[in-house]
């Protein structure tokens, strides 16, 4: 027995620390594939200390954690010590009320905090934005209170009530014999419950998730991303530098407590001793000190750079100075060093919108597609552009001017043109299966087919595959694309946008639809992959443009940005990273030949002949086809496909232990 | 001098009170007003509690996925919680320690990890391959996705349970061994009621964070098994639709709350909740 328990404890940590290990050893691989080790290296760890973003992130993080966690530890110390002293009714019902962040998921904290904040602060306060640094703060502060409240409790439900009368009848007054009685005594709660509070604090994701805006991230919330966009190994090496942090952190604490309770036993008096007392106030000091440079760090920050410029666009969509291509934030950081620009991605248009619809953020700079900067004009989401800042616009070619849903140029500037088409596997594919867009519900491929994951682009698809308008506003036929999509889900393994590139370099999917820049730059890593573009059935020409959303606080900054986007060499290069075809005809002349010269990124007028662009619908059936999307690739069809049937016999198993448990309680509380 | 501290005990938690009433109280509430109005004109409707109709099966599945998994976390937490609480006090510390450790690393680069291992081209098929065996279907399955619960949560049954099972009087023990129990009558008439409000907050603590997880089965899962937070995430996230996500995270809230209410009926005041 006791064997089987200690094999059992070595095989779960085995489980525990396996995975953690594998991201460790993916850490010092010289390639970027977690299952592959190619050799050893430290160079992500060269790479992660270059990177400031990633640094400034774990910054960011570590600052409210300290923050939230002193703050709690502060508040909830006090406050635990006032419930202690209310009247057993009153303490019960603040429990209950401190029990409700610990009880409630995650998500819904998150959520409800999100809602509350952009309630008050963008509809009744008009702040343009609402979810900043001050809510992520509240936000930790609340979830971070009930570890202290919880933790020094009991230590004061332990302590002798005499001790502090004793304290008084000997003339302390009650704030002196807090600080010499009672804090000494719960010291141990008060220091259990701040170290939960600041690992919970600096761990979290979900509620960060849902309370933070583009302007202040911190770095779980950024990791969010970067797992779904093409995985940069420098992670891993960061997550094992935090892995080896904590683990010294945990291990000495742990051996400190150990030494402590040996003396303790040893002397049975329990006095300090004093070189412990001293690590104590030094640790003291060195808290404080941390919290005053975070301090002091955060306000030079935003004084050093006047202008903080947030630009929010497409993940893998500009030049970021990987694989020998120009920087281009830190060219223009280089060229106009009073303005620091804060970088941030979302993945589709629809997610774009929704951030900007529900409000609460601030960007400068976005860069949504077509029909996105229809509905954006329309819904007065987007400010009038002064060209005046913006003369590299004389560089734009006479076609991308004045485009149907910008037809006075007002508000947009183009980034780029491209195409939808499938990006598939030639290793697995059988050439005589790639005749169109049926690829995507060829059956053959069953459960290694990759899905666009917005719903204009897979409703695109399935309209050109059905031979319908892709700018029908007609519901049964928009149906019959709902209908055409449901019958895909069971075949489809996942709905995707960035996560695309590591399955399909990996070669864990063979068919996807995806845009043809993004093919163009895993063709590249993959040399198996092929792009194809169904030209009788029709596809998507689509252009992203740069806007500045009414949200924007740095107007004019933002200008300089897109003026700084359009020059040739600039876009030119970025283009090399990007993959994309530039609306500057004369950005090709700085671009490597082979992709200006790619019938890929830059189509014949014969092939662009049979492409399409999306037009905005209406609200109404935005959201009506938005609705369909969501129901077709989330929930329909449910009985038809993959049934967890093979889940119901572990089903009556719980049932049965579940009631077997009751029957127990009760006839033991009979008893 | 009795009504002197109580005053003092209203002094002091009244600012702690009003924080936690406007911050965790009144967001609940903005919740149920989202929840129950309607996206297009504000106005008080029941169309988003109407359309959760179409979301039971998720919700089923996500209440059916976590409560396997908190079972599956029970059986495998009680022995190696059990283990660590008859060690010495140096190696429990250490061993509390190397347990709570994964929690405090970030979720999503673990569950990361599991795509690495489970997927066809991963490092566990890449093995099975080489050892003839051949590859498996292990990632985008249910079992896949309850994998990954029970990797993410199994921390938080081991802790409460290893709470309660070391505070048990050893003499106990004893006193049932003198009085002629074999060490399996030892296990299920002593210890084992003895650690049931370990058991039973354990539970909770899997099942709460397990049932409105999302991420895990965007990763590890497939098109079928997607669960509720992943939903409200979307419609949060992706949908525009945050009326319908409130009315969903309400949902789930209630479920939580009966849930945690039934647990605590059954485990009596809160005992060793505390981690």
């Amino acid at each position: 027995m006791k064997r089987a328990n200690k094999i059992l404890t070595i095989l779960m940590f085995l489980f525990l620390y396996a995975p953690m290990a594998v991201l460790i050893v993916a850490s010092f691989n010289t390639g970027n594939d977690i299952t592959n080790f190619e050799g050893f290296t430290f160079r992500q760890y060269a790479l992660l200390f270059k990177d400031s973003t990633l640094l400034s992130l774990l910054g960011n993080s570590v600052l409210v954690a300290l923050l939230s966690s002193f703050i709690a530890v502060a508040f909830g110390t006090v406050a635990a010590v006032g419930i202690h002293n209310l009247n057993p009714k009153m303490r019960k019902v603040v429990m209950r009320l401190t029990d409700i962040p610990m009880t409630n998921p995650d998500i819904v904290t998150g959520v409800s905090l999100s809602l509350l904040f952009i309630f008050v602060g963008s509809n009744l306060l008009g702040a343009k934005a609402a979810l900043n640094f001050g809510t992520l703060l509240i936000a930790h502060v609340t979830f971070c209170l009930p570890y202290v409240i919880l933790n020094v409790m009991p230590k004061l439900k332990q302590m002798d009530r005499s001790l502090t009368d004793a304290a008084m009848d000997l003339g302390c007054t009650p704030l002196q014999s807090f600080f010499k009685v009672t804090l000494p005594e719960i010291m141990p709660g008060i220091i259990a419950g701040g170290i939960m509070a600041f690992t919970m604090s600096l761990d979290d994701f979900v509620i960060s998730y849902f309370v933070t805006g583009p302007g202040f991230i911190t770095l779980p919330v950024e990791i969010y991303s970067y797992t779904k966009k093409p995985i940069q190994p420098k992670i891993y090496a960061m997550f094992t530098l935090l892995f080896g942090l904590i683990f010294v952190l945990m291990l000495t604490m742990n051996l400190l407590q150990i030494n402590a309770e040996k003396k303790k036993k040893d002397t049975r008096v329990r006095v300090e001793s004093k070189g412990m007392r001293i690590f104590k106030r030094a640790g003291a000091v060195a808290l404080a000190l941390c919290l005053l440079l975070g301090c002091v760090f955060l306000g030079v920050q935003a004084n050093q750079h006047t202008i903080i410029l947030n630009v929010y666009n497409w993940g893998m969509n500009i030049a970021d100075g990987t694989d020998d291509t120009l920087d281009i934030i830190a060219a223009f950081e280089e060229k106009y060093p009073h303005i620091k620009v804060n970088y941030s991605t979302y993945d589709s248009n629809e997610v774009l919108y929704t951030k900007l619809k529900n409000g609460g953020i601030s960007v400068d700079v976005i860069i949504p597609s077509d029909y996105m900067i229809d509905r954006m004009i329309e819904e007065n989401m987007l400010l009038e552009l002064n060209y005046d800042n913006i003369p590299n616009f004389s560089y734009v070619d006479a076609s991308f001017r004045n485009p149907d849903y910008d037809p006075e140029n007002k508000y947009s500037v183009p980034y780029t043109w491209g195409t939808v088409g499938i990006l598939y596997n030639t290793k697995y594919v059988d050439s005589a299966d790639v005749t169109g867009w049926e690829l995507l519900w060829n059956e053959k491929y069953a459960g290694k087919i990759l899905m666009i994951d917005n719903s204009r682009d897979a409703f695109g698809i399935a309209q050109y595959l059905l031979g319908y308008d892709v700018n029908t506003m007609d519901k049964a036929q928009l149906q019959e694309c709902a209908d055409k999509l449901a019958q895909q889900r069971p075949l489809v393994q996942q709905y995707v946008m960035d996560q695309i590139y590591a399955t399909m370099q990996n070669e864990e999917a063979y068919v996807a639809a995806y845009y043809a820049g993004d093919c163009m730059l895993m063709m590249e890593e993959n040399p198996d992959l092929a792009f194809y573009l169904p030209e009788h059935q029709g596809f998507n020409l689509f252009t992203d443009a740069m806007c500045i959303p009414t949200c924007a606080q740095e107007k004019e900054a933002a200008e300089l940005f897109i003026n700084f986007l359009c020059d040739p060499e600039i876009s030119g290069a970025n283009m090399d990273y990007i993959c994309y075809a530039s609306p500057i005809s004369e950005a090709k002349n700085y671009m490597e030949d082979y992709l200006a010269e790619s019938q890929i990124v830059y189509p014949s007028s014969q092939i662009l002949e049979k492409g399409t662009s999306y037009a905005y619908l209406s609200e109404d059936i935005s959201r009506y086809v938005e609705g369909l999307y969501q129901h077709a690739t989330k929930t329909a069809d449910q009985s038809q496909t993959d049934n967890p049937n093979s889940l119901w016999p572990i089903v009556a198993v719980i049932a049965l232990v579940g009631v077997a448990g009751v029957v127990w309680f009760l006839r033991k509380k009979k008893k | 001098m009795k009504k002197n501290k109580s005053s003092l005990g209203v002094m002091l938690s009244l600012p702690y009170m009003i924080w936690m009433a406007v911050f965790t109280l009144i967001p609940l509430g903005v919740v149920c007003y989202y929840a129950l109005t309607d996206p297009d004109t504000g106005a008080f409707s029941w169309v988003n509690v109407t359309m959760l109709g179409e979301y039971w099966s998720v919700l089923g599945r996500s209440i059916l996925y976590s409560l396997v998994s908190a079972l599956i976390c029970l059986l495998l937490g009680y022995p190696v919680a059990y283990f660590i609480a008859h060690q010495g006090k140096v190696a429990q510390k250490i061993l509390y320690m190397l347990v709570m450790l994964p929690m405090c690393m970030s979720f999503l680069l673990r569950t990361l990890a599991w795509v690495g291992l489970l997927q066809d081209t991963g490092i566990i098929n890449d093995f099975l391959d080489l050892i003839g065996i051949g590859r498996l279907q292990l990632i985008r399955t249910p079992a896949a996705v309850i994998l990954g619960m029970v990797y993410n949560y199994l921390p938080y049954m081991i802790l409460p349970l290893y709470a309660t099972i070391v505070k048990i009087d050893h003499r106990l023990v004893e006193a049932a061994e003198d009085l002629g129990c074999n060490s399996l009558q030892v296990f299920t008439k002593v210890i084992f009621p003895l650690s049931v409000p370990g058991i039973l907050s354990g539970i909770t603590m899997v099942f709460v964070p397990a049932v409105s997880t999302f991420y895990i089965s965007q990763k590890l899962g497939n098109t079928d098994t997607i669960l509720i937070g992943d939903i409200i995430e979307k419609w949060f996230k992706q949908g525009n639709n945050p009326h319908l996500g409130a009315a969903l995270s309400l949902v789930l809230m209630i479920l939580v709350f009966v849930c945690t209410g039934i647990m605590n009926r059954f485990g009596g005041e809160e005992e060793g909740v505390i981690v």
